[in-house]
């Protein structure tokens, strides 16, 4: 009984200062109340049941889906485009620990968990779209299916989540305070990089390979015996415009948890990454007109998905391009924001029109998502962003802890 | 295959190629593009204030870029430039009766007149460290009410910049305007040495106006000489 009593009383004060940040659990409770969370709340009313609904009774009951139209919104949106838009991980850690620029290293963490929660939130999405989370097993161990690009697909992205979260490993131990085990996490980190840039290169570019199973499928404009080089390119841009978006809104957001004497440069930061933005989707706009001169297609160029494939190519690759050229000459970082805000719009516009728009384009039936799809996109997403949230106010994320500034 | 889809297989490989090779080439162009802008980056801009470091007898701070003439030009952020005279001038001239500085909107050239010092009746020019419109001046300069800060609120000229990059590469920077204001230093030392022997050894800071403990009669003459103007 009274070692029942020690436990508890030692558990408790870890719970308020771990968990409740602090605060006594009424408090804590009453800090929740605010409008922000009350849509999240909302959100989740909503698409929790729709998320149980498909998982019970199947993926028709919820999706507009068909033999002919089988991957839609959640493979669109929350896997192709939560994966490219993650690169900021693997991205910002070879900038980092591989290429030395140890100025970045203010954004590398809050990239690393983006990354991190990108794919992890990924695999959701994924199950709920696959169903039957169970059978996971089946492509991992019990049934390889080496000749699928999914088996390099799915591997990869076991492989990788893993591996970002040893990533990230440090940051959860100062919060625990367990300084051994951080110490052998963060010997872990070189190590640990390197495998997540091959393991990235290869499977950011599998996601496009995916494609190349439909030629037919997919309209002439997009695809390309280059789609996965399409895609790992121009995942690190996106990674690259996601770090930048990212950083400016936590800044913002959780300027409680911005150390004002840790003097961090995001401006400087912004603009560096800005040019090589700039620099990669100069490259990325090149790419895709030798995958248009490859088609030889180009009377395709005058039909509406034609334009719609230059509004992407002009509007969404070389105008983000020249935006961060722009902005890099006349540093001007909130210019580069502005770019970076195109650029993940370009990549998300990209994705979603290699997936949907223009897949199955010859097909008379085409494919809409329902209402329902929509909102369990939202509420994948939604609870991706709260766990970022719950993370960063907690976990030493955009702060340095006190007990190891200075280490990296 | 048909004879037509050889052709078009042709066509469509030699645009590949010709895409190749407008990307290597319009690259160099994005790449200056993309690395010009207001020369800003590539250059040593002022960010904080100056940390005063005696070489000789004279203050030649660092992240400053210095004319042989005696001038100093630092990059602002914005990608404007101020320019000044160095402390050497100052010492040298000592208490000025005033400044003849060109009208903002004047464009000055390197190495080119772009300003005078006035002192004695007399009229000493010296020459701008870099090409541009001046775009702002200092009338406050050198106030004979306050002690001098040649490289702070003295400073004479804001100008923008017109061939930044090519006239930094001429200026004198990165440590080499030590060893320049050495060899500055010397000859000054050589001239001063018949009249005022022990002050080196000494240890002592030279008087203002050391032009005129050399040469009173012609000592504007002399500053000419330091500022590369004189007639000869």
């Amino acid at each position: 009984m009274a070692e029942t009593l020690t436990r508890t009383a030692t558990i408790r004060p870890w719970v308020t200062e771990k968990i409740l940040m602090g605060l006594p659990p009424r408090a804590y409770a009453r800090s929740l109340v605010t409008p922000g969370n009350a849509i999240v709340a909302l959100i989740l009313l909503v698409g929790l049941p729709i998320i149980v609904c498909r998982f019970v009774f199947g993926l028709a009951s919820v999706t507009n889906l068909s033999q002919t139209t089988p991957w839609g919104l959640w493979i669109g949106l929350d896997v192709l485009c939560g994966v490219a838009l993650a690169a900021g991980g693997y991205v910002l850690a070879s900038t980092v620990y591989l290429f030395g620029l140890k100025h970045y290293y203010p954004v590398l963490r809050p990239a690393i968990l983006t990354g991190f929660l990108g794919y992890l939130f990924v695999v959701i999405g994924l199950m709920a779209d696959l169903g039957q989370p169970w059978r996971i097993s089946y492509p991992v161990i019990r049934s390889y299916g080496v000749t699928s690009v999914m088996f390099l697909v799915g591997w990869h992205v076991i492989l990788y989540l893993t591996v970002q979260f040893l990533e990230f490993c440090p940051a959860v131990f100062e919060w625990l305070g367990c300084s051994r085990v951080r110490r052998w996490a963060a010997s872990l980190t070189i190590g640990a990089t390197v495998f997540g840039v091959i393991l990235s290169t290869l499977h950011q570019s599998a996601l496009g390979a995916l494609f190349l199973l439909a030629p037919t499928k997919l309209h002439p404009l997009w695809y390309s015996p280059f789609v996965p080089v399409f895609f790992f390119i121009s995942s690190i841009a996106g990674g690259l415009s996601m770090v930048i978006v990212e950083s400016a809104v936590s800044h913002r957001i959780f300027r409680n948890q911005v150390d004002p004497e840790q003097h961090v440069d995001l401006d400087r930061i912004t603009l560096g990454l800005g040019q090589a933005a700039s620099v990669v989707l100069f490259t990325y706009f090149f790419l895709k007109l030798l995958g248009l001169a490859d088609g030889n297609r180009w009377d395709l160029l005058a039909t509406p998905l034609g334009a719609w494939f230059l509004v992407e190519v002009l509007g969404f690759v070389l105008l983000p391009c020249f935006l961060f050229a722009h902005a890099v000459r006349r540093r001007n970082a909130r210019l580069a924001r502005a770019a970076a805000v195109v650029s993940v719009a370009g990549i998300v516009l990209n994705r979603l029109n290699v997936s949907i728009v223009a897949f199955n384009w010859n097909v008379a039936e085409r494919y809409v998502p329902s209402w329902m799809e929509i909102v369990v996109s939202i509420t994948i997403i939604t609870i991706g962003v709260q766990t970022f949230r719950w993370i960063v106010n907690r976990m030493p994320v955009l702060r340095e802890h006190p007990d190891y500034a200075g280490t990296h | 295959m048909m004879p037509h889809d050889l052709h078009a297989m042709y066509s469509a490989k030699a645009i590949e190629y010709l895409i190749a090779v407008a990307f290597l080439l319009l690259f160099v162009p994005f790449w200056s593009l993309l690395n010009g802008g207001p020369a800003a980056r590539r250059v040593k801009v002022a960010k904080r204030a100056l940390v005063p470091r005696l070489v000789e007898w004279f203050n030649v701070p660092e992240n400053v870029y210095y004319h042989p003439g005696h001038a100093w030009a630092r990059v602002e952020p914005d990608g404007y430039v101020r320019v000044g005279m160095d402390d050497f001038a100052r010492k040298l001239v000592g208490p000025l009766a005033g400044l003849r500085l060109p009208a903002p909107g004047t464009r000055v050239e390197q190495s080119e007149p772009g300003w005078a010092l006035l002192a004695d009746d007399r009229a000493i020019d010296m020459l701008s460290p870099v090409d541009g419109i001046v775009v702002e001046t200092n009338a406050e300069a050198f106030r004979s009410d306050r002690p001098p800060d040649p490289y702070g609120r003295d400073w004479l000229l804001k100008i923008k910049p017109e061939k930044l990059i090519a006239n930094l590469k001429t200026l004198i920077v990165n440590g080499t305007e030590r060893r320049w204001m050495e060899l500055n230093a010397d000859t000054l030392r050589l001239r001063l040495s018949p009249n005022l022997g022990l002050l080196y050894q000494d240890g002592g800071a030279p008087v203002d106006g050391l032009a005129r403990t050399i040469d009173p009669e012609n000592w504007d003459e002399l500053a000419r000489e330091y500022f590369l103007t004189s007639e000869e």
